[in-house]
């Protein structure tokens, strides 16, 4: 019995350290090729290491700041998701409160119909999208990409199953003692809720920062785009030449910001990725 | 008591705002589109069926043959990639659930990790590892393969990326859910004399039907968005063989020619009733045969 | 509730307009310069700035610039003051009425006249006699040799003239190591165009109508194919390009500016010469040009047309910063400099024989027949797709995008009119 598992347990680690080894090694290809200098990687072709390191490739990145502002697009970056983060823990918040403790006539069926609604096909919606976003004036803004995905209706969903487990006694010996609904909703139930509040924040950060579509369409000027559209660009600016050093770094360069949140906040993923499937780990 | 009436409008009143102008209205919009001649800028003149006759029935059109060609090769997108988006992260998960391995965490930050990189990035060390002269395929394995440019290894860049990138949170879902079945149940087959593959097919999967729905369903529904990898990896070719209707509905709405919303939308349309139609479907399938 | 809405839209979108109206004396000035020449020009830009004139520039580098024109026309606001766009978009924003002459500028800076610039470049702007636009460059196809290899194959001696035929080519046919080739397909597109000029052939018919699928069409592809056939041509998907850079082809034909991108392989030792013809007394290298022009745009003032004047004139007399980004530089005053010599691309200014090769392509469907080309134009070489069927594909996507894009411009010009019919009744 206990042989069986070993030999069982022996396959599972071949297994697991392979993928990883898959997984793991084009970033690290990524990262090192961004070390070498055009003339090696022509002249040497492939080599997992460079031969010399050097950082020319970063220099010259960092240096374009006209038709390649990298550092910039970051920044755009930095700023959209952080502020469309914290504007959908605002708005999944206090609707999520809404839909789950106000009691108004017609609640519930108002909530699934928006809940159906929503399951509608997002790619019929793209185009009148952009002409609505053109006449608030917002395309080449950050606000054409921070706005309209905070009238999505998921994490309001997740939020309100989650406020069903707090229990209702709570709010309403509060409610007993005068307190308002405004005072409910920030003293008692927001701590409350705080897990799945950092659940759908975590997910609107990466969701918006790893956006490609929609920046793709609604950002033309270089300066104004986030990382995303601006690595296609640079698709175009470097890959057209191949500067494959060049393209490398700034592949990395954009990794960096999510890989950082990642290890700070690891814990937060999982439980995050199992509370939206609806399962508890 | 007048107030407490209306302050419910405090809470859900902002959301509902920002749900109409960017959710209700734009796809009312979109299907009405969809019946128009628009250019996206100027008002849109009403034209009946026509764009929807033209897609699907005049063979001389190239939105008819952009559209079928783009609906070919989506559905090829997500035929393949939806069982390798579920086969491989449920194998992944299986493995680090197993008794004795240890560093769990670790094996499933590395899988995971991936999934936080853009498509951009993502598909731009992926086109390098893939080129023929300085790649690691060719130069690592020997082959000999202009990957990008010839079927069907255009496809298979595409999709090695696709899984690379989007197993993570599959596979995380999975190992939660098989580690949350009773050991019990595991025990008792085990007592029936059955070996790992069959405790997996007749404990593991019946147990973690759920999550599996739910993933099939929702990588199903994000993969008929497919639209970067095969923007960046391929630019659609080898000879228009692998670009996706979303590459075609952006080029026609958003592209450098002009701008033909009302075809594009008459596209995205018929797209959104193919996904609403196999989700349905799918969930209808998979729960009847396992209820 | 609906009026609520319409009020918050309202708030929002004034808070937003002013917050980002700007200086109103700046020129916004838009290129489509997302490659590594956007630097190049925006230091120039800077430069400019560094002057303190009264109105400074505001360089906005524009990822799908043309689509981007369609949109601010049609929507009638954010109109560029001042836009630098390729030659071959030209005819159809005149016909269209698009673009305001440059008449009134001119008038200003005497220097901004026909005897400064390259006669290519400058004539590329006029319409019926009126000028449209100011050059800023010429930039198209070059045939950057190995100089190395060409030693090694005791080749050097077909530079004598100027002009690599195809019959010096082939004497290399069998004759070649393994891996190497005689010449790469980076750009092959460009390159068939020029053949159809050596050719003597045209994209426009008689009648205006773009014309793909000709008999000298198919003689160009004949001569190409030849090569390809003979196995001195990268093969079929390859990078030729890389192939170039790492020693391995004798000739690479792509754009003056890849001088940049070769010079950062040290071990590349390059020259740069003429595409490639069938005989060394034709030949042509297809090429474009960058000009200056102004959208019609009822918000620009006469007196900021005045600092647009002021910036043409001091880019006329500076650009040689222009050079360093590879391009050919309209200017002459820049070309006669001795120090422009020390630029590769001062090749293709030598002499006029030299300059009369740079064929700019100024007919209004050009885009389309140059998209249709570089769509298929390898395969078609390379033997992937039948000729026959290559050409007529390549006929019926201009003929289609044609169509659609005639309509387009017809909108954007209506939008144009219908503002300026507003405009009128206002006054």
């Amino acid at each position: 019995m206990n042989k069986k598992y070993n030999i069982s347990k022996y396959l599972a680690y071949l297994f697991l350290i392979t993928v990883c080894l898959i997984w793991v090694v084009p970033m690290i290809f990524g990262f090192t090729t961004s070390f070498r200098s055009q003339g090696e990687v022509v002249n040497e072709g492939f080599r997992l290491l460079p031969v010399n390191w050097i950082v020319d490739n970063y220099m010259a990145i960092l240096e374009n700041t006209s038709s390649a502002p990298i550092l910039r697009w970051i920044g755009n970056s930095l700023f959209i998701s952080i502020t469309h983060t914290l504007l959908v823990v605002v708005v999944i918040s206090i609707t999520g409160y809404g839909y789950s403790r106000m009691r108004f006539k017609g609640r519930d069926v108002l909530f699934f119909t928006l809940l159906g609604i929503s399951f509608f096909p997002n790619v019929v919606n793209i185009i009148p999208l952009y002409r609505i976003v053109d006449i608030l004036g917002w395309v080449n803004t950050p606000w054409a990409m921070i706005v309209p995905g905070l009238a999505g209706m998921g994490n309001i969903f997740l939020v309100r199953q989650f406020m069903k487990g707090v229990p209702k006694e709570l709010d309403e010996s509060a409610r007993v003692d005068g307190a308002s609904d405004f005072t409910i909703f920030f003293r008692i139930v927001l701590p409350l809720i705080k897990p799945v509040l950092i659940v759908g924040g975590l997910f609107s950060f990466i969701g918006s920062w790893n956006d490609f579509l929609w920046p793709v369409i609604v950002y033309t000027d270089v300066q104004k785009m986030p990382v995303t559209a601006g690595l296609l660009l640079l698709q175009d600016i470097y890959g057209n030449y191949q500067m494959v050093g060049q393209l490398m770094g700034s592949a990395i360069l954009a990794i960096i910001p999510t890989l950082l949140l990642f290890l700070f906040a690891q814990k937060y993923f999982v439980s995050a990725i199992n509370l939206n499937a609806g399962i508890k780990g | 008591m007048d107030k407490s009436k209306f302050s419910h409008w405090f809470f859900i009143g902002p959301h509902i705002i920002l749900f109409v102008v960017f959710i209700l209205i734009p796809s009312i919009y979109g299907v009405y589109a969809s019946f128009t001649n628009w250019n996206l800028m100027t008002s849109p003149t009403w034209v009946g069926l026509d764009n929807y006759r033209t897609i699907l029935t005049n063979q001389d059109s190239s939105f008819h043959h952009e559209f079928f060609n783009g609906m070919k090769n989506t559905l090829i997108f997500v035929g393949v990639s939806v069982p390798l988006m579920v086969a491989i992260p449920l194998v992944i998960a299986s493995a680090i659930e197993h008794k004795k391995v240890k560093f769990k965490n670790f094996f499933q930050s590395i899988i995971y990790i991936p999934g936080l990189i853009s498509i951009s990035a993502a598909a731009l060390i992926w086109s390098l590892i893939f080129n023929s002269q300085l790649g690691m395929m060719n130069n690592f394995f020997g082959a000999d393969t202009v990957w990008t440019a010839t079927q069907p290894y255009a496809w298979m860049t595409i999709f090695i990326m696709t899984v690379w990138g989007g197993i993570g949170g599959n596979m995380i879902i999975y190992r939660a859910s098989i580690s949350n079945v009773s050991q019990d149940l595991y025990e008792s087959a085990e007592i029936d004399g059955a070996g790992p593959i069959r405790k997996f097919i007749s404990v593991t999967l019946p147990s973690i039907r759920f999550p599996l729905i739910y993933t099939v369903v929702m990588t199903t529904a994000g993969s008929f968005n497919v639209f970067g990898q095969p923007l960046m990896m391929t630019n659609g070719g080898p000879r228009e063989s692998t670009t996706v209707l979303m590459m075609y509905i952006r080029d026609l709405a958003f592209g450098s020619g002009q701008s033909i919303a009302g075809m594009a939308s008459a596209m995205a349309v018929l797209l959104g009733m193919v996904i609403l139609i196999i989700s349905a479907a799918q969930y209808y399938v998979m729960n009847r045969n396992s209820a | 509730m609906k009026k609520r809405l319409a009020f918050l839209i309202v708030a929002v979108t004034t808070l937003l307009l002013t917050g980002c109206g700007g200086n109103e004396n700046v020129i916004e000035f838009w290129t489509p310069l997302t490659g590594e020449d956007g630097a190049y020009m925006d230091q120039l830009v800077e430069d400019y700035n560094d002057t303190d004139p009264e109105h400074p520039v505001n360089h906005v580098i524009t990822s799908d610039l043309y689509t981007q024109i369609y949109t601010v026309l049609q929507s009638g606001s954010g109109i560029p003051d001042l836009t630098l766009i390729h030659a071959d978009r030209v005819p159809s924003f005149v016909n269209n009425d698009l673009l305001v002459p440059m008449d009134a500028i001119i008038s200003q800076q005497p220097e901004l006249n026909e005897d400064n610039y390259l006669p290519e470049a400058w004539t590329a702007g006029i319409i019926d006699d009126v000028q449209y636009t100011i050059p800023l460059d010429i930039h198209g196809s070059a045939m950057y040799y190995n100089i190395d290899l060409l030693e090694q194959y005791d080749v050097m001696d077909w530079l004598d003239d100027d002009v690599v035929t195809f019959d010096e080519m082939l004497e290399l046919e069998g004759q070649l190591e393994e891996g190497h080739y005689v010449v790469n397909d980076a750009l092959l597109g460009w390159v068939a165009l020029a053949q159809l000029q050596n050719v003597g052939g045209d994209i426009e018919g008689a009648d205006g109508e773009p014309t793909v699928d000709t008999d000298e069409m198919r003689e160009v592809i004949r001569y190409l194919r030849e090569i390809n056939e003979a196995g001195l041509m990268t093969p079929y998907g390859e990078d030729g390009y890389l192939m170039f850079q790492s020693g391995n082809v004798l000739f690479s034909t792509d754009g003056t500016w890849s001088r940049l991108a070769h010079e950062q392989v040290e071990s590349l030792n390059f020259g740069v010469t003429n595409t490639y013809s069938h005989s060394a007394e034709v030949f042509h290298n297809r090429s474009s040009a960058h000009l200056f022009s102004m959208l019609r745009s009822e918000e620009r003032t006469p007196e900021k047309e005045e600092g647009i004047g002021e910036f043409l004139e001091y880019i006329r007399e500076h650009s040689i910063e222009w050079a360093e980004a590879g391009q050919i530089v309209a200017s002459r005053e820049v070309v006669e400099d001795p120090e422009y010599d020390q630029f590769m691309q001062s090749f293709y200014t030598q002499d006029e024989r030299h300059e009369d090769s740079l064929y700019i392509y100024t007919y209004e469907h050009y885009p389309y027949v140059a998209e249709a080309i570089d769509n298929y134009i390898a395969d078609i070489v390379h033997g992937e797709m039948d000729v026959d069927e290559g050409l007529h594909e390549m006929q019926r996507f201009v003929n289609d995008r044609v169509a659609e894009g005639d309509a387009e411009l017809e909108d954007a010009a209506d939008a144009v009119e219908d503002f300026d019919d507003d405009v009128d009744t206002n006054e």
